[in-house]
């Protein structure tokens, strides 16, 4: 299940969502706000979402991950709103039978979820600028 | 003539200047509602790097306008 949060990220329950008896697997992702981007010193960052369309597309994602590695279980997380250095920004578990299904299905999960779901990043530098950021 | 309301995302929120408008348009696709828009704007947006929705929902610019739609017009996603 993908959703959008605008409060800390939950990794505990979200991660007991996620675990499943039958499964041998988990792996996680934690994306974190970091202070440097783009050669700039990053004060703090705002994520700006078109919510029903991302959470369309994120559950999309995540129903193509379970077909196509056959894993058990995939949750998504990904803030909006204002957040700090240190903050966490998105969150991505799978659990499966099995490691490689698990390693894979969660790195396809965020590659696509940064690549299509509507959600967009506007950082503040300590220059005193800010600015929308680009896809890298 | 169609009533319609336009959603502006991401930088294309600086671009336009809004982040909603209403418009009355006769305008019958998305491509040429776009074309009608860029009259508003004096930084003319890369087109291929934007995609646009209906009513919530990805379609294609190619796509007929309908009385009373939203339609959204999206930058490259920067998320994660």
């Amino acid at each position: 299940m993908f959703s959008l949060s605008e409060s800390t990220i939950d990794e505990i329950a979200l991660k007991k969502s996620t675990i499943d008896p039958s499964c041998g697997g988990f792996v996680c992702f934690e994306g974190w706000v970091r202070d440097h981007n783009q050669g700039k010193n990053v004060l703090k960052l705002a994520y700006e979402a078109y919510p029903k369309l991302a959470i369309k597309e994120g559950n999309k994602i995540i129903a193509e991950a379970i077909e196509k590695f056959g894993i058990k279980n995939a949750f998504c997380t990904h803030r909006i709103g204002l957040l700090e250095i240190g903050d966490m920004a998105v969150w991505v578990g799978v659990s499966a039978a099995h490691r490689d299904a698990a390693f894979k299905s969660c790195r396809y999960i965020l590659d696509e979820v940064k690549a299509r779901v509507p959600i967009w990043k506007n950082e503040t530098w300590s220059d005193g600028e800010s600015g929308w950021i680009e896809q890298e | 003539m169609k009533n319609i309301e336009i959603l502006f995302f991401g930088k294309l929120k600086e671009t336009w200047n809004t982040s909603n408008i209403t418009l009355e348009t006769t305008s019958h696709d998305i491509e040429s509602l776009y074309l009608e828009l860029l009259k508003q704007v004096s930084e003319v947006p890369h087109k291929q790097s934007i995609k646009v929705a209906i009513n919530d929902e990805f379609v294609d610019w190619d796509t007929l306008i309908n009385d009373k739609d939203t339609i959204a017009f999206l930058p490259p996603a920067s998320g994660g």
